[in-house]
């Protein structure tokens, strides 16, 4: 399995698409950080700072993208290219295939998200001295997990798609979904329907870039108060359970989109 | 009935205290002679303290006056008298009767050097004019919000000083129908109000510090006063706001600083007379989640060389409207704000396009407010991008400074901290995590070609 995994690990960091996607982000982590200390803020009064806040929606852009995919085109790609029958005639099962890939790539999407972080944190660091360096840290824990939830998903996809090219159709549109389609769909229906606070809440965070959101927003400010009434809801009556929850969800996007990946692959024939 | 004496006198003996005075601190206190200073033996003593007369009660900082969780500590009924150096806890702790430290029914008094813990309401005046309150520090019981008491509250006491407490887990700070009162460098800290005015007027507040309230000051019903000076930080109460100004006519806010509180500044209808006026010149308001909020009725504020930086949201009409009825610059001065792209052709320091925001996620959020949960997301994003693109979209600017400043007036200096140490060591952890998890999955890859082992 870990042969597996560091081949796709090697392929992975060798391909075009990932260098491009760890250069991007990195690129716009730097000018986030160079904008936010340009701007006559930077002055962390606020555990969550307005760096911070550019950061995450990058994040929410960027990462959920490289993982959907990278993480779509890993089995189909093989299965169409023919390497799938080969790599299955090896003496290991499918599930560990499965899994051996899916480390492989979460090696691959860590490291880069890593790296980008890196360097904006260094510039950071230079500029602006080191207030708020725990939240940085938190960030970049959340998005890791963020990625892996993103990629497990992926390979759902992957699995049931037959070919690369729908594949990765599918994740794009999956991916707009997620980060557009649903919240801009729940704004309307709150506003149509007038959802009450606790109904916006527990369809928000259905959504793993929400719960993503609120996780690092919770753990800069131990309250969500600054997401207004459905936030001060949630922070009440939900207290220390709330962070348990929205990790929760994003470990539930990790595990169950996997877990019916495996399943699905190894039911189905090669093909 | 022999038998029973025993008893009795135990009785009596424990029940003693709480009857009437008679403790050792109580009988100096009755020997002594208008004028007096009484020393407090150090030590603890568990008694409530009637003081009838003009002395000056002092403990030299090592006697303690306890209550025992009974009603009032110390009550006063005389004027001229001076409590200083005492520790004082124990009141008792139901809302009813109002149980505290130091209750004083005439005045002048002076309450100075104190340490009050443990008592429900700590320094209650009630019309004692010319009182002075300072350097003391109180702390409430630890009790929910809704069953605090208020640490100090002045009650028809006039041309009174409250300098240089600090304050932490209480209700309020309170002053009812007392004009004429300096309050001045006070620290408030984990309470509900900070300050609070109800129908007191011409005062001054400067220097005061009040963080993690529920609201830093609130102004209610009260006319021609001055804020200077004072910082306002993460006070983050449901309806929580730096400085709160309900129906005051003639305020002045001055050179304050309100940082992360959930709303900056709120105006409810100030000024409420026809012909008064408010005036916010030179505050710095900064990461707010909203910097000005005002209700839409709201008219003649004059808000002038203000910084506002980045605040979510700079300023705001609670519920739909517009602040139009305000003016934002006097004698062609206006504000700095920090989301104002600068254009500055002839060089005057003064944008030469007026600041109009108009973010169509924040109008919506103003129709319904539940939506704020979807802020710092890729959608909010997508919704100005459509404003921008689709000007039919775009709503009226909910403010408009006709001459923005360029460049932020002088700002005070942020808790800044110069180190770099610790975020640089994060910037090289994460490139070790990288590196180190590159190194781990391909050094095998190097050294063997793929699946050799499997394959055998």
């Amino acid at each position: 399995m870990l042969c597996v995994a560091r081949r796709e690990f090697v392929d992975a960091i060798a391909g075009k698409w990932f260098l491009l996607c760890s250069l991007t982000f990195a690129l716009l982590a730097l000018a986030i950080s160079f904008v936010s200390l340009s701007t006559a803020g930077s002055h962390a009064f606020a555990g969550f700072s307005k760096t911070t806040a550019g950061l995450l929606n990058l994040v929410m852009l960027v990462v959920p993208l490289m993982a959907l995919t990278s993480g779509s085109a890993s089995i189909a790609a093989e299965r169409e290219r023919g390497t799938l029958l080969y790599l299955l005639a090896q003496p290991i099962s499918r599930v560990e295939l499965l899994l051996g890939k899916y480390l492989g790539l979460s090696g691959a999407l860590i490291c880069s998200i890593c790296v980008g972080f890196a360097i904006s944190a260094i510039v950071l660091a230079w500029h602006a001295g080191s207030a708020g360096a725990g939240s940085y840290a938190l960030l970049v824990a959340n998005t890791i997990v963020l990625a892996l939830a993103m990629l497990s998903t992926a390979f759902l996809v992957s699995v049931l798609a037959r070919r690369a090219s729908i594949a990765s159709g599918i994740s794009i549109f999956l991916w707009l979904t997620l980060v557009f389609l649903s919240d801009l769909g729940l704004m309307a229906g709150t506003i149509l329907f007038k959802l009450r606070v606790q109904e916006v809440f527990a369809l928000a965070i259905v959504n793993p870039m929400q719960a993503f959101k609120m996780g690092v927003i919770h753990a800069m400010n131990d309250s969500l108060d600054v997401l207004g009434p459905v936030g001060a809801y949630a922070t009440h009556t939900l207290g220390n359970a709330l962070p348990l929850i929205l990790a929760g969800v994003l470990v539930i996007w990790i595990a169950l989109p996997l877990l019916l990946a495996s399943l699905c692959f190894a039911r189905r024939s090669t093909l | 009935m022999r038998r029973d004496l025993p008893i009795i006198l135990l009785l009596a003996w424990l029940l003693a205290p709480s009857w009437a005075a008679g403790g050792p601190v109580q009988d100096l206190i009755d020997r002594a002679r208008p004028g007096e200073t009484v020393i407090v033996p150090a030590g603890h003593h568990r008694e409530h303290l009637k003081i009838d007369k003009p002395i000056t009660l002092d403990g030299h900082d090592a006697a303690t006056i306890d209550g025992g969780g009974e009603g009032i500590v110390i009550e006063i009924t005389a004027p001229d008298v001076t409590i200083r150096n005492l520790r004082i806890t124990g009141s008792g702790s139901t809302v009813s009767g109002e149980p505290c430290a130091i209750r004083a029914l005439a005045g002048p008094v002076v309450i100075e050097h104190n340490t009050i813990d443990d008592c429900l309401f700590g320094i209650d005046l009630r019309e004692s004019p010319g009182a002075i309150v300072r350097d003391n520090t109180i702390i409430g019981k630890d009790l929910e919000e809704a069953r605090r008491g208020d640490a100090i509250r002045l009650w028809w006491c006039h041309e009174s000083t409250v300098e240089r407490n600090r304050v932490r887990r209480a209700r309020d700070l309170v002053f009812w129908y007392s004009e004429g009162l300096t309050i001045r460098e006070n620290r408030v800290e984990d309470s509900r109000y900070g300050l609070h005015f109800m129908y007191s007027h011409h005062t001054v507040l400067s220097r005061n510090d009040l963080r993690r309230n529920a609201v830093g000051i609130y102004l209610m019903y009260s006319n021609d006063i001055t804020l200077e000076h004072n910082t306002m930080i993460a006070n983050r109460g449901a309806s929580g706001y730096g400085i709160g100004l309900k129906d005051c006519d003639n305020i002045i806010v001055r050179d304050n600083a309100m940082l992360a509180n959930r709303v900056g500044i709120y105006i409810d209808n100030s000024p409420s007379s026809v012909d008064a006026t408010g005036l916010l010149e030179g505050n710095t308001i900064a990461d707010n989640g909203t910097g000005i909020l005002a209700t839409p009725n709201t008219h003649d504020n004059v808000f002038t060389h203000n910084a506002l930086i980045e605040n979510e949201e700079q300023a705001a009409a609670h519920g739909r409207g517009t602040l139009h009825l305000n003016s934002f610059s006097r004698d062609g001065v206006g504000n700095f704000w920090s989301d104002y792209p600068a254009f500055d052709g002839d060089n005057d320091g003064i944008g030469d396009l007026p600041y109009e925001p108009r973010s169509l996620f924040h109008s919506l959020l103003s129709a319904e407010p539940n939506l704020r949960i979807f802020l710092h997301s890729p959608a909010q994003q997508a919704i100005e991008f459509t404003a921008r693109v689709v000007p039919e979209l775009r709503p009226e600017p909910v403010l408009v400074d006709p001459a923005p400043l360029v460049d932020p007036p002088a700002m005070p200096e942020g808790p800044r901290d110069g180190r770099r140490a610790p975020m640089l060591a994060l910037g090289s952890a994460l490139i070790l995590v990288a590196g180190g998890l590159g190194g781990v999955l391909t050094h095998g890859q190097i050294r063997t070609p793929t699946y050799r082992r499997d394959a055998q």
